[in-house]
């Protein structure tokens, strides 16, 4: 799937084969699907689970790292060289990184829903090794651009938070068997507070500045807007960080506040950007997009509902479903039904003749599919949640197993139309 | 997207004419579907006019502009890939611009038929699709690469020699 004479200035420079982003791409549908199994088979254990290892544990991570850091990790490689107009220095490192990474999911994911330290750790060790490539490969990138210096310091931001939840995850993965850490609870959601709004956060809302004007084709937010959301960002990550570490529940909820106040000013700032957009129409991915900001605002109040300590026992796990499956796999799932045929489309045009239309190289059917039955899972989990119902949980994670296929379906119907289009050209 | 160079911006300018007319273009087309638009309908008649000559003109001239004076720029200094991506672009759309364009023309001056609306409405629904997307990476790709591609000696030249010829 390479292009010898493909897109993006220098092509050969800042457009990567397509076997790179597509793999990322690829797997990170069928953990989709994994994700959503595990879940089923974890049913009776989500309502009250507050952390510890079982299958909870296995289908977060399938979802955290198997989808999430996943696409994060594909779309840098290919979207931040063009960002920043700086090429990647080599490509094997990113398929290095995605063959560390890829058994390090499955076996971290494994271990943790067979309770088996060893697989744990082992897992850990190559998610920890794919990681650190993938943030050294996207810190000599950064260290290199020199434009568009809001996205850049996003980017930094989210390296930042992937060394501090990284680093937090193994410690908690070989306390496990150890036994060492006094405060593991608040060190766990100290991880998942790092990993979900600080890594993935600053992902979101740093490229986010640059993916949203492009496909809404609008003008850029205002710089000033991006630093602001930037700064309460970070001071938020940082108070949550040391009040994780030091105890400090005060530090919690000023963490709190600012975050509260970044979000405000990245909804202030999609909203300027879509008010001033040129294409009126938006489409299917936008409905996922703009429902999974609901759903983050949605999480922060239920996160100052845990933090106060108020409402039933059920009410950690919602806080967790909201962000994770509501929030920021609505989001990126809205994206990548974007980015998929958009990337083909420059694979698929590089040699002579006309290139495709993009519509030729999706398809609309299981994208429906996908959402009916993505938010029909939503809607149902948060209720079992709630209602503390099994059952309920097993139906809603049902339906996310058939809106995962469907999705996955059309990730292997771009492929497989990439591979007939450059074969027939 | 916002930019410091001057062509950069008469381009954004540029982009900006012309999603007004496809975004036009794809509101009639998703009222009509199968139907025939009634061209007596002011609302029509306006897109219709808009397309028959905006499209037109709008692509051609932008067009030219880049693969005579930014493409060639960009080979020069070893950006190939660009250039032919975007030529390959401009060449599926130039055709399907003059169809469209054409056929408004004669839509204006006859109306819709049951024959001739069909093909009509494939050529635009083409256009408008293959239109965005080209947007989407000159908006993303192309222009900011302007920043460093052109210095602000040859950002005035160039800019003025568009302005100008976009009289």
């Amino acid at each position: 799937m390479t292009s010898p004479n493909s897109f993006l200035g220098g092509a050969q420079d800042r457009l990567l084969p397509a076997s790179i982003p597509f793999r990322f791409f690829l797997t990170a549908a069928v953990f989709h699907v994994l994700a959503w199994i595990t879940l089923f088979l974890a049913a009776n254990q989500l309502a009250w689970y507050t952390g510890g290892p079982g299958r909870v544990l296995a289908s977060l991570h399938l979802v955290t790292l198997g989808v999430f850091a996943m696409t994060a990790i594909g779309a840098s490689y290919q979207l931040l060289p063009v960002v920043t107009r700086r090429p990647l220095l080599r490509d094997w490192p990113a398929r290095l990184s995605f063959w560390l990474f890829l058994p390090g999911v499955l076996g971290l994911a494994w271990g943790m829903g067979a309770v088996s330290p060893l697989l744990m750790q082992g897992g850990a060790i190559l998610v920890g090794a794919g990681l650190a490539v993938f943030g050294a490969l996207t810190a000599d990138n950064l260290r290199r651009a020199g434009s568009l210096p809001v996205v850049a310091a996003h980017g930094w931001g989210a390296l930042a938070a992937l060394v501090g939840f990284a680093g937090l995850g193994i410690l908690l993965v070989w306390d496990m068997t150890g036994g060492f850490l006094a405060n593991r609870a608040t060190l766990a959601l100290t991880h998942m507070v790092l990993a979900s709004y600080g890594f993935m956060g600053l992902l979101v809302l740093g490229l986010g500045l640059v993916l949203i004007p492009m496909f809404a084709l609008s003008r850029a937010a205002p710089k000033r807007l991006g630093w602001a959301q930037l700064a309460l960002a970070g001071l938020a990550l940082t108070a949550y960080f040391v009040g994780g570490i030091s105890g400090a529940a005060p530090l919690r909820w000023l963490a709190l506040l600012a975050g509260s106040m970044a979000i405000a000013v990245y909804f202030w700032t999609m909203r300027l950007v879509l008010a001033g957009r040129m294409r009126k129409r938006l489409g299917l991915s936008f409905l996922l997009i703009r429902a999974s900001w609901g759903f983050l605002a949605l999480s922060l109040g239920l996160g100052g509902l845990v933090l106060a300590g108020v409402g039933g026992p059920s009410l950690p796990a919602l806080f967790g479903f909201t962000l994770i499956a509501g929030w920021l796999l609505t989001f990126l799932l809205g994206i990548l039904q974007r980015i998929l045929p958009f990337l083909a489309s420059m694979h698929a045009s590089g040699k002579s003749g006309l290139p495709p239309p993009l519509s030729s190289l999706t398809a609309e059917v299981p994208l429906r599919i996908h959402a009916v039955f993505h938010f029909a899972a939503l809607v149902t989990c948060a209720g079992g949640i709630l209602l503390d119902m099994t059952l309920l949980v097993q139906i809603g994670a049902a339906l996310g197993v058939v809106g995962a296929l469907a999705f996955l379906g059309f990730a292997v119907n771009v492929v497989l139309k990439l591979r007939l289009e450059q074969q027939t050209t | 997207m916002s930019f410091t160079r001057r062509t950069a911006e008469l381009l954004h300018e540029d982009h900006q004419a012309t999603i007004i007319v496809i975004e036009a273009l794809d509101q009639l087309i998703a009222k009509a579907r199968r139907k025939a638009p009634d061209v007596a309908d002011p609302q029509v008649r306006k897109t219709l006019l808009s397309a028959s000559t905006a499209i037109e003109d709008e692509i051609s001239n932008h067009f030219a502009f880049e693969e005579e004076e930014l493409f060639t720029r960009l080979e020069d200094m070893g950006d190939v890939g660009i250039g032919a991506h975007l030529r390959s672009e401009h060449a599926a759309l130039l055709p399907l611009g003059q169809e469209v364009a054409s056929g408004a023309r004669e839509a204006l001056q006859s109306g819709f038929s049951d024959s001739s609306w069909p093909p009509f409405r494939n050529a635009a629904a083409e256009l408008i699709e293959r239109m965005f997307s080209h947007i989407q990476k000159e908006e993303m790709a192309l222009l900011p690469a302007l920043e460093d591609l052109l210095d602000a000696e040859t950002d005035m030249e160039l800019s003025s020699a568009y302005a100008a010829s976009h009289g």
